[in-house]
């Protein structure tokens, strides 16, 4: 299984997100508060049902409006993208994303009207929103469920690599909806108790929440890079991981190797579930003994395919700041001791590994460094 | 011979699950549901929770409770007996 | 300017053909009962991908517009009681999660793309880019027209799988992108699966920068 990673440094020039609680530097701020961005909704939202943890922008409901009510929240995001003629042959875009626009999908099927249809299929809203932004016809769309804005950060690092582009952004959003939270609640693992990511519990519980985020990758400046890439897929089980955790050191170890010599710090997945929590922590545990581990989606709750991206944002502004969050919404006992439960100063590490997992034991991976 | 509970349940199994292949009758009472004989798996186990919540109006909360009440077809029974609500007694 | 040389070209044109038919055809590629839980897309995906024997270090790159339509539709039936089953097949990329979970074979590289006019250029440029030393381009859609609208599915079904390498020895063709000056560019993958299956060469601006070239041997 041995392989290396995708290794070559891609400076980072910009990174940003957008939670429930703002922008990377206001999201960090609130997790290393301990706050929480879930609150218990209805599963189904204006259609009731069991009680769960769900986070979602200010002011949005989790059933979908025409037009969605997260647009203006892209707007804002899109707005902060540094200037380029994004979407020209030398400016690519990829767009990554879990679920587009399955919300107005719903929505329209529950008979809610045709003003949904022209954001129902990927390709369609995707489209549309290059012309919202003003970008050209060079945009890619990718779509791998969780790991969906690793996929597009490697993507876009091979482009570069390649010498095909200048610049490249790379795009990711998932809004949550009762299509999501119908479907996950209906897998077990949405259930009305908060996630405690990594802790040892009888009962394993994840969040969802609302997130958007984007990089743009190619030119350095900011200080970080990109410094390893690494992904995998087990294709063992649609929803379980191999027992062994074979698939989880598959995708760290190439990671691990190109890290030696770094002091590093671990931003995990950690959604709340039990069996694949256990084996990311000790497969993190068996690589990296010496360095703490977080998950945030405690806080944050899981915003999917665009998790990748929201999280790299929001460790980039935690290095920047100083201090990494903790691993909100989990007290001891853990799976493994280097789970970090409160914040940390992040002045003693140069490195973080950041990781995402999805259905299809799909794993994903990579190495932020800094100056 | 099975009880009609339990004979019903085998019936939802096959029909649910789609096994062309697979006679109801065939399913003993006391046979591991998953990972056994007839290959079910956990999405498959999710799959009879959500039938048997539509069927019998029970609701199986998390997935290690659905691990439990799925671990053979008379556990399944004894569970829908159970915690079925008064207004629709399984039979 | 990049490429790879096609050492194996598979499609599947079902036509009209309906799942159920679909599945009957081609059953005896999976384990036993395996198929139960398959869409059509899936077993498309599973026949053209048989021969090609995806393995670990591949890069696997897959390319659907519109993934598995008739799953999403029917999972959206299914509320008020979703149907985990179905959500979990609705999801992208499924089809080829559902063949290599039946054959339990691991894939280090998959890159799923969605889009729909310049899908193949950007499908294709993951594949001619990847460090693995082979590279497995595959796609395709199935037929559905779900009730209400036309808009959120495929007319056509098909599917293709493209086994590429360095190696020209031996090759079928090449599948090639070279930097341009186009400012626009679309190749959908009906049209690029109707060249695979016709053998047909391509020559055309693909996306904007990106000119796409298929040549036959």
């Amino acid at each position: 299984m041995s392989a290396a990673a995708d290794s070559q440094p891609v400076p980072i020039e910009a990174a940003d997100c957008r939670t429930p609680f703002g922008d990377a530097r206001a999201t960090s701020a609130a997790l290393r508060q301990g706050r929480r961005a879930l609150t218990l909704q209805p599963v189904l939202g204006a259609a009731g049902g069991d009680s769960v943890p769900l986070a979602t922008l200010p002011g949005r409901s989790l059933d979908e409006t025409a037009p969605p009510a997260w647009l203006s929240c892209l707007d804002g995001l899109a707005a902060s993208i540094p200037e380029a003629a994004w979407g020209d042959a030398r400016h690519p875009v990829f767009v990554t994303s879990s679920n587009f626009g399955v919300g107005s999908l719903y929505a329209f099927a529950r008979g809610h009207g045709p003003d949904h249809l022209e954001f129902c299929t990927p390709f369609a809203l995707v489209d549309g929103l290059r012309r919202r932004f003003g970008w050209g016809g060079n945009v890619a769309v990718l779509s791998h469920a969780c790991v969906s804005a690793h996929v597009g950060l490697l993507q876009a690092s091979r482009v570069l690599a390649g010498g095909r582009a200048e610049r490249a952004l790379v795009f990711s959003f998932d809004f949550i909806s009762p299509f999501v939270t119908g479907g996950f609640h209906a897998l077990k693992i949405l259930n009305p108790e908060m996630p405690a990511p990594y802790a040892v519990r009888p009962t394993g519980s994840i969040g969802l929440g609302d997130g958007a985020g984007f990089a743009v990758l190619g030119r350095s400046g900011a200080g970080f890079s990109l410094s390893a890439q690494s992904l995998y897929n087990e294709m063992n089980h649609f929803t379980a991981n191999r027992a062994d955790g074979a698939g989880f050191a598959a995708c760290l170890a190439p990671v691990a190797a190109a890290a030696q010599g770094r002091r590093l710090w671990l931003k995990g997945h950690g959604t709340g579930t039990l069996e694949a929590g256990r084996l990311e922590a000790e497969g993190f545990g068996r690589l990296f003994p010496a360095s703490p581990l977080v998950s945030w989606k405690g806080g944050l709750g899981h915003t999917l395919g665009s998790c990748g991206l929201v999280e790299l944002a929001v460790a980039i502004a935690a290095v920047r700041g100083g201090e990494a969050a903790g691993t909100v919404g989990t007290t001891a006992p853990c799976f493994v001791d280097a789970v970090a439960t409160e914040p940390f100063p992040t002045s003693a590490y140069d490195g973080v590994v950041l990781a995402s997992n999805a259905f299809g034991g799909a794993h994903a991976a990579c190495l932020l460094t800094h100056d | 011979m099975s009880e009609p509970l339990e004979s019903r349940l085998k019936q939802l199994i096959v029909s649910t699950l789609k096994l062309e292949d697979v006679d109801p009758a065939s399913i003993a009472d006391d046979a591991p549901l998953i990972g056994s004989g007839l290959s079910l798996d956990s999405i498959d186990a999710l799959e009879l929770v959500v039938t048997v919540e539509k069927e019998f109006g029970v609701k199986i909360a998390s997935s290690e409770e659905s691990r439990a009440a799925l671990a053979s077809v008379g556990h399944l029974a004894a569970y829908i007996r159970t915690h079925a609500p008064p207004d629709r007694p399984p039979g | 300017m990049i490429e790879r040389h096609i050492h194996s070209a598979q499609t599947d044109d079902p036509g009209p053909e309906e799942p159920a038919a679909t599945r009957e055809r081609l059953r005896a590629l999976f384990p036993r009962g395996a198929t139960r839980r398959m869409t059509q897309l899936g077993l498309l995906l599973g026949g053209v991908l048989d021969p090609v024997r995806p393995a670990e270090e591949d890069a696997l790159i897959y390319a659907s517009s519109y993934g598995e339509s008739r799953a999403l539709h029917e999972y959206l039936a299914s509320f008020p009681t979703a149907s985990p089953t179905l959500f979990q097949t609705s999801i992208h990329p499924s089809a080829v999660q559902q063949v290599l979970v039946t054959r339990q074979q691991p894939v280090r590289e998959f890159l799923p793309f969605g889009g729909r006019a310049q899908i193949v250029a950007h499908a294709a440029q993951a594949a001619l880019l990847s460090p693995a030393g082979r590279s497995i381009f595959c796609g395709g859609e199935e037929r559905h027209v779900p009730p209400g609208t036309t808009t959120a599915a495929s007319p056509i079904g098909f599917a293709f799988a493209l086994a590429l390498s360095p190696a020209a020895v031996g090759s079928l063709g090449t599948l090639r992108l070279t930097e341009s000056d186009d400012a626009g560019g679309e190749l959908a993958l009906p049209e690029f699966f109707l060249a695979l299956r016709q053998r047909r060469a391509i020559d055309q601006a693909a996306a904007p920068g990106l000119r796409l070239t298929l040549a036959w041997h």
